[in-house]
Formats: C-alpha cells, structure tokens, sequence
C-alpha cells in the first residue's frame, strides 16, 4: 500500500500513519548540530523494507568497527536487497555503499578469494555508469596488488579517459622494470628479453607523451618516464619533458616539477648556475622547501656579490616557518651566512634590512625562555648556536633566551 | 464459415488444407470441407456475476497442451479471494480450528463483497463502465450488467476478436476502477490491510486466543503470507506492475493502525452482535493476563491480585469485551487492555517509583528464610538480561529480513529491464557473501511458540522460573485480609486529550517518570511488539476507569486526590470524547 500512496498520493482523511512518537509533539526543537549518518537515521514515514536495511546497515557498521569479519559478511549478504530499492533518488549512494562496504570486508575476511572480489567488482562496475571507472581502477590496483598484471592491464584496456591511460602506462613502466631487473640479474642477456622490454618501453612512452600534453599532475608518471628516458640515454628528450612540466604555464603550478628538474640536471652534473636558477623558482613557490638548504649553500659558495644577501634572505625565510625552528643545520647554515656576511662593511645593514619585517615576531618564534628551557634540555648545540646569533640579529631588543637554569620549576 | 462461433479460428486443415471450420454440436470443430474434427473445442468465459448464484462460470479453454503464458480474466476482489484463502490456511496449520475458516471468515467475506458492492447484488459497484483490456487500446469493450442476462452470442462474439490475443493478456480486469479516487474515498474496497483486519475480526469472532498481537507476530516471521502474498496465486492470474500497486507492501502494518483498520471494517460490515467472550474464553483478561504473567515470569501468585484490579475497574464483565451494536461498538485491544491491568497491579503491588519497590525487596531480602519469597530485585535482573538479548535477537532478525519477491512485478516495460538488472546485481551480490559466510540470508525460524520467553532450567532457556515464589514479602494481613504492604500508588495527570489534537504526550513526560516503571512499559511492549507510549495511553485508560468508578472495594487502595476522581466522572456525564472502553455503569 505504501507504494499506491506513493503512486496517486494519500488520501485526505487518512489520518497519521503509525509515526514514531517524536512527531506527536509539535513545535519540537530541531538539533543544530549537524548529522554524522543521514542514512542511519529514521524517517517519520519509513516502511518495514527500509526500517531493515537500515538497522541491518547499522548492524553492518558495528560489525565492521569491531573486526567481526564474518558477522559483517553475514549481514551484507541480507543489505544486498537494498539494491532492489525503487525508491528514486537513493540508488547511487547504496550503490557505492555497498560497493566500498563489500570490497572492505573481502579485504579482511579470512575465506575471501580473487574470483570474489572479480564478481564484486565486474558486478558494481556495470551497475551504474557514476562509478565504472574507479570501480574499474580500482579493480585493476587490486589485480595488480595480486600480481596479476596482465589482468589489471585487460581492466584497463579499453578507457578511453586520461587517467586510465595513465595507469595503463604505469602498468607498462611496471612490466618494464620487472624486466629490467631480471634482465640486469643475469649473466647472458637475452636479446629477446630486450626487444620485449623496449616494446614496453615505446607503449609506455606513446601513452606517456600523449598524457603529458594535458595540464595536470602527473607526477609519479613523470618519474617513470624520466626513468625509462634516463636509461635510454635519452637526455634530450628528458629535460624537455621535465622543462616542460614545470615551466608550461598552462599547467598548474607545481613544486614537485621544479623538484624533480633539479634532481635530474644535479644527476647530470648541470652547472652551478643552472642549479640556482631553478632553486631559485622553487623558491618562489615553496620557501620553507628542504632544498632551500642546497639553495643556501649554493649561494653561499658563489662568488657573486648579491648572493650572499640573497642567502641571508633564503634561511630566514627557512627560519619563518615553525618546523625548521630546531633544526640545527639551518641554524647552522644561518650563523655560516652572518660569519661571511661579516666581511663586508655594510653587514649590519643588511641584517637590519632582512630582519626589518621580522622584529616584532621572532622574538616570540625562536627566542622566548620556554624555548630556552626547551632547547638547554633538549638540544644544547642549538641552544648555542641560537643564542650566539641573538645580539646580531635583534641588537636592540632585551631578549630572555639565556642559559640559565629556571629554578622552582616557574617560568618566567 | 460460421465465425461467429469458430472465433476467428484460421488454421488450415491437416487433412485438406482448407480453412472452412464449423463448430459442431458438441462444441468441437470441424472442418467443412473433409469433416475432420479436431481437438480445438468452442470456448465460452461467462463473466457475469448472476444475481442470485455466487459462482463464477468459467469453461476452460480445452486445449490439451496448455501453454503457460495463457493468462485468465480475473479481478482483484478474486486475488484478494486467494490471498484470503492462503492465510487462513496458514492458520489451520498453525492450529486454528477449522470453524474460523468455514463458518466465520467466509461468510465474512461474502458479507464484505455484497457490503462493498462487488458481489452478490444487483449493482455491482463497476456496473457503469466494465472495461476489458487488451493489448491494444482499441480493444475496449463496454458491457453493461444491470441485467444478469447478457446474450452470450454476442460476449463470444466480442471476445473473438481477442481471443487470440488472451495469451498476451497480464493483469486483472477491473484494477484501473480499483485505483480511482472516488472508489478508493469510498474505502469499500480491499487492500492488503483491510485483509488482515478481517481475518483478526474472524478470529475474534471465532474466539479463538489469538490477540492482534500475536497476529501480527505471525506475519511478521513470516508464517502467514503478507508480503509477497501474491507470488502464491495461481499462475493463470497474471499480475502487473498496476496490480503491483494494490498488492505489493512493504510494510507490516503496527498495531495501532491494525486496530484502526479492523475497527473501520466493523462499522463498514454493520455486523451484529459477536459471540461473547466470556471468563473462560483465552481472550477475556482473566486467562490473558495469566499467559502474561508466566511470559513475564512473574509468580503465579500475582493472578488473583490481577483479577482484583480487573473487577475494580469494572473490566471483568464479559459485556465489555463482546462487540455489540448497541453496548460496545468499539473494537477491544485484548493484548493491550491486559498488560495495562498487569502493569497497574504491579504498580499497585510495588509502587514503582524508583523507592518502594527497592525497599520492599531489601525486606522480603532480609526475611526469606526458605529462598521462596519473589524478590523483585532478583527477577528485574534476570528479566532485564533476558530482555536485552531478546531485543538484540529481534534487531537482528528485523536486519535480516528479506522483503522482495522471487518474481516483482514491473510497472511498466521500460522500468522492467532496469529493475531485472538490479535484481540481478543484488542476487549476485547476496551468493557472494552467503557462499563467503557460509549463511544463507533471511531469517532462520525455528519453532513456534506462543511466548516469548522461556523460563526454566533446560538447556536454552532464558532463566529460572519465578513462578512458584511467593508474594509473602508484599502482602500483610490487615484485618484478616490480604492487602499490598505498599499503601502508595501515583499516577499522572489522568485528563484525556483530544484525540485529535495529540496522541499521547509519552515522550514529554518519560524523562521525569520513575525508571522501574518505564521499565516495565518496555518489558511489556516487547511482549507484544508495540510502542511504550501505546501502551503507556492504555495504561492511563485503565487507570481512568480505576479511579473513576465508584468507592474502592475492600480499602485497600488510597487514592492519591479526589479531585482526579470528580474530574474523570464530570467527563462521563458529559459523555464528550472518544473512548475505548466505553462508559458501562459500574458493576454492583
């Protein structure tokens, strides 16, 4: 009878269906807060079917919280009618539900063989068309988890979509790297062996080449193809892919780019010049970056009258952002800096310009008394590098970074 | 050749390869030109209702192959007909006496048919336009029956023209008069619901022990057919997806909406008086409350006391639970009426209010040399651990039950392919995990029983037994007369509302209600699968007749105010609002 209700609508005169009692008081204050589960809750009007599956939904979640695999598998087999549900605007939520909820019990489940998880995911892949392609990927991440490559490789085959291409071309790099490493094992190398390996090598690259025509982020696929390209000897070929990645406006700003460029030209023995041009723009993007040490050095090392400045200006930039507060090697390379800096004559002025923005807030970021005591105790090394460079960066400010020791356990 | 009664039959002769049949006197065809007969026999399908006979007259089609997609006219009053028919035997299986089937609940529902107009009367209710569906829509076909006599050359002959089309014919006859609005308003006509509230009305009326709520239970595990009850017609009624809409549920109707069905179907029915229900009936309190108790494990000993209270409240009258047109026109929740007088006692007995009850076990407690005495304490444990494992069970089954059909029906054809994926997907998705553990879905049922719990000492049973205690440690003699040591009874404020206006203001008044007592609400609401505000409401009714009839027998209960009782009996006299138990002058 629901569903004639549903289908021509109730009845005037039909009084209040069986309701739950919070519907007898009117004027009931609704919950601000926000809802965790919006399918576990109970709606005024829910009829038995749906009163079941969600009771069996939530039976699912406690199961499943607790580890109890198999209570789990026993009530999923039960959930699965949900997906008969005629009501209209649910269905692709129950569909991904039960596609996640299935895969992580199969996952945990003691008995849960391959043709299980086949059935699951060819099933939910063609249920619907919202999902067929993650449910796809991720059916052939799984295959390839089990080592069946080639299998992943048929999931994938007829995508059209860059992403699957992308992967499919992993799964090529993967072939290849397995048959490098046998290849480079044995004694007598198989011409054979080889000419597969290119093969896998070419289809790999066409896919690769197209896929890094589209701005994106493609970073673990650059890393392949740089890889294969590098063991070509394909240096060309390689640094105008990585240029390319990083510098091509249309894709979206990425410091990984500028990263891997770096570590490629430095592989390469690039010249000192070249090396601080790109640290340079890795800079910009990303100052607190780790290889703004390798900048540091390199500018301290250079012989160019700007770049000690410019070197001063990289470590505290480093020095801005909490997480290299004590790291001994940027306080290190810090102290390097001013040493240096020392030779010329206008030393203090430079500080005073570098620092000039930052005096009424480092103080409080690096040289309270609770980083005293913090640093004595944990780190004296720092602790003495720190507190030498107190005078000369804040000369005018009456700091409390000293050594001494708090007594009665009181800050002060 | 004679169309009119060969029904466009064109085969061509096997003999002599002529098509020139004629239908001989038997009925059997033949072939004019070489006289060879064959099997093919005139078919007639008298649909008409006679005025007068209650039997359909159908003469099959004659063919000795059937072929099984031949679907047969049917209406939906004759599916309901086999619903009706497959639960009551579902019920004889179960051990109802047969007397319910024969005697009660088909008279019943020829009652309802003359009743609704569909049966049994010179006009039936789809008298103005009767159309027959065919496959196409030019097919329609309008027959008047004011008379009961139609020419049957002239039905053959309209038949003819679909006769060969009968095979592709799905669905019954009359559903689109059945789902218009006017007739639905009219609420003559069947649903699934109103099914079940006349076989509960039989059962009534047949005295036989089963309540509504036990009637509910059956369908709810799936003893008596509901849900799905369609898939058990019988294949030559085809149903579709627009039957779909009068037959398919997917619900189980609650009880107060089972009583509320059942009691429009009485007044629908006009019926007269029903046998009556006496003290030894199973349905009257007196014996009810007894399987109450002992589901409860409550000692047996409390029995009298139950009945005492039922006297009070002028309850045990035989009258009060017979439907009668002229002394009681509304429909008795037995189920619910009894638990509500349970309850009372209880509260009578111990108090209830978070205090009483504790004391009163410390005492029996401290006196309860021989370990006979029932300590209210010692069973509100063992209650309470029964309990908890018995609503996890229900919980559990109420996850595992599986609601859709072997065969669903489609609406439409489009929706057809998309649903039969679906299921497709979903039966897939249910083999995988039964064959990963190792369990079958749905629900396992293992025996029947009327109770819930079983209290004993075998193997599986939910805790000792109680019943055997004595109730020494609540009652003293007073004056040679055995009263409840407890002397204080609360009670909320017994006003009625009107039933329009709110249902019941449980929710509100929970939170400051003593927890022992909401406690018992619940106990009790498990046993019959209700909502502790339903009985809560009945529990309040109860207490209204208790403390709104005349002087208290015996002294031994103290009314809290009076002004309670001038309230209730102001009310009376005035004779305003609904009542379900209606107002019977006080029993002498």
């Amino acid at each position: 009878m629901d569903e004639l209700e549903r289908e021509l609508g109730p009845l005037e005169d039909v009084e209040d269906d069986d309701s739950s009692d919070n519907n007898s008081t009117k004027g009931r204050k609704k919950s601000n807060l926000p809802l965790v589960n919006p399918l576990c809750v109970e709606t005024p009007k829910e009829t038995g079917f749906h009163q079941s599956t969600r009771i069996c939904l939530e039976q699912i979640r406690e199961a499943m919280l607790h580890h109890r695999w198999q209570e789990a598998a026993e009530y999923m087999a039960c959930y699965s009618q949900i997906l008969e549900d005629s009501s209209r605007n649910t269905e692709q939520q129950y569909k991904e539900l039960i596609w996640r909820i299935s895969t992580e019990i199969l996952h945990n489940h003691p008995n849960s063989k391959l043709e299980d998880y086949n059935i699951i995911y060819e099933r939910m892949k063609h249920s619907g068309f919202r999902h067929y392609l993650m449910i796809s990927l991720e059916h052939a991440f799984h295959l390839l988890l089990h080592g069946h490559i080639e299998d992943a490789k048929r999931q994938l085959s007829n995508q059209k979509t860059k992403l699957i291409q992308a992967y499919r071309s992993l799964l090529d790099y993967i072939i290849w790297c397995d048959k490098k490493f046998t290849h480079s094992n044995t004694d007598y190398p198989d011409s054979g062996d080889n000419q597969e390996m290119h093969n896998y090598f070419r289809q790999a690259s066409v896919n690769l080449k197209e896929i890094l025509k589209n701005p994106g982020v493609w970073d673990p696929f650059i890393l392949c193809y740089v890889e294969m390209l590098e063991f070509y000897e394909d240096h060309e070929v390689a640094l105008k892919v990585l240029n390319d990645y990083a510098y091509d406006d249309s894709f979206p700003p990425n410091p990984n780019a500028h990263v891997y460029l770096y570590q490629y030209l430095k592989r390469h023995d690039a010249s000192e010049r070249k090396l601080m041009q790109e640290l340079k723009n890795l800079h910009v993007l990303v100052p607190s970056h780790e290889l703004m040490l390798e900048y540091s050095s390199l500018l301290l090392q250079s012989d160019k009258k700007g770049d000690i400045q410019k070197a001063l200006g990289v470590v505290l930039e480093m020095l801005d952002f909490a997480c290299w507060r004590i790291n001994l090697d940027v306080w290190k390379r810090l102290k390097a800096i001013i040493q240096k800096l020392h030779l010329q004559e206008d030393w203090k002025d430079v500080v005073s310009g570098e620092m000039a923005g930052r005096k009424d807030w480092w103080p409080a970021l690096h040289f309270t008394s609770f980083h005293a005591c913090k640093d004595s105790e944990e780190n004296p090394e720092l602790m003495e590098v720190k507190a030498s460079l107190t005078k000369i960066l804040c000369p005018d400010l009456m700091l409390k970074y000293t050594a001494e020791r708090v007594t009665s356990g009181t800050w002060t | 050749m004679d169309d009119e009664h060969t029904a466009g039959y064109r085969e061509p002769c096997t003999q002599c390869a002529a098509v020139d049949w004629g239908v001989s006197d038997e009925g059997r065809f033949y072939c004019r030109s070489c006289h060879n007969v064959i099997e093919r026999t005139r078919e007639v399908v008298d649909l008409t209702f006679t005025p007068g006979s209650s039997r359909i007259t159908t003469i099959s089609r004659g063919r000795r192959t059937k072929r099984p997609e031949q679907g047969r006219l049917w209406m939906i009053c004759e599916g309901f007909q086999f619903i009706l028919r497959n639960q009551a035997n579902a019920l004889l299986k179960l051990g109802v006496r047969p007397h319910f089937k024969d005697e009660v609940l088909w008279p019943l529902w020829r009652l309802y048919l003359q009743r609704s107009g569909q049966a049994y009367t010179n006009n039936p209710v789809r008298s103005c336009v009767f159309k027959m569906r065919g496959p196409d829509s030019d097919s329609v076909m309008s027959a008047s029956e004011t008379d009961g006599e139609t020419n049957p050359s002239s039905t053959v002959g309209s038949n003819a023209e679909s006769s060969s089309d009968w095979s592709l014919r799905s669905g019954s006859v009359d559903v689109t008069t059945y789902l218009t609005a006017r007739l639905r308003r009219g609420r003559g006509l069947m649903n699934m619901k109103k099914c079940l509230a006349l076989i509960h009305l039989a059962l009534i009326w047949s005295c036989e022990p089963l309540t509504l709520s036990d009637l509910l239970r059956l369908v709810n595990e799936g003893h008596i057919p509901y849900v799905n009850a369609y898939e058990e017609l019988p294949d030559e009624m085809k149903l579709d997806g627009r039957d779909g809409l009068i037959f398919r549920v997917e619900s189980i109707p609650s009880h107060r909406v089972m009583h509320r069905e059942a009691q429009t179907l009485l007044l629908f029915l006009q019926l007269p008086a029903f046998p009556p229900i006496s003290r030894q009936s199973l349905l009257h309190p007196a014996l009810l409350s007894l399987r109450y108790l002992t589901d409860a494990n409550l000692p047996d000993e409390l029995h009298p006391w139950v009945c005492q209270l039922m006297e009070l409240a002028g309850m045990a009258d035989e009258t009060l639970h017979t439907l009668d047109a002229a002394s009681c026109r509304v429909l008795p929740r037995y189920d619910v009426q009894t638990a509500a007088i349970i309850v009372i006692t209880m509260k009578l007995m111990f108090g209830l209010d978070d205090h009483t009850e504790w004391d009163l076990s410390n005492e029996a407690g401290d006196h309860d040399d021989s370990g006979n005495m029932f300590n209210l304490r010692r069973w509100y444990r063992l209650t309470q651990a029964a309990l908890t494992r018995a609503q996890q069970r229900r919980a559990r089954d109420i996850a595992r039950k599986q609601w859709k059909a072997k065969k669903p029906l489609y609406p439409s054809r489009l929706e057809k392919a998309v649903m039969m994926k679906k299921k497709r997907t979903a039966e897939l998705v249910q083999a995988c995990f039964e064959k990963l553990s190792s369990c079958p879905a749905g629900v396992q049922r293992s025996n029947m029983s009327s109770f819930r719990f079983c209290w004993g000492d075998e193997d599986g049973a939910d805790g000792p037994s109680l019943h055997h205690k004595k109730l020494d440690g609540v009652v003293t003699l007073k004056k040679k007369v055995l009263s409840p040591s407890n002397s204080m009874y609360w009670h909320p404020a017994l006003t009625r509302c009107h039933p329009r206006v709110c249902r019941s203001h449980y929710s509100e008044v929970e939170a400051i209600l003593p927890r022992s007592f909401v406690w018992l609400l619940e106990l009790f609401s498990f046993l019959l699968d209700v909502k502790p505000a339903y009985l809560y409401e009945e529990v309040l009714r109860v207490e209204r007749r208790v403390f709104g009839s005349k002087a208290p027998r015996d002294g031994h209960t103290r009314r809290p105010e009076t002004r309670t009782k001038t309230s209730t009996s102001a009310r009376r006299r005035t004779g305003n609002g609904r009542n379900d138990v209606k107002n019977l002058p006080p029993k002498s």
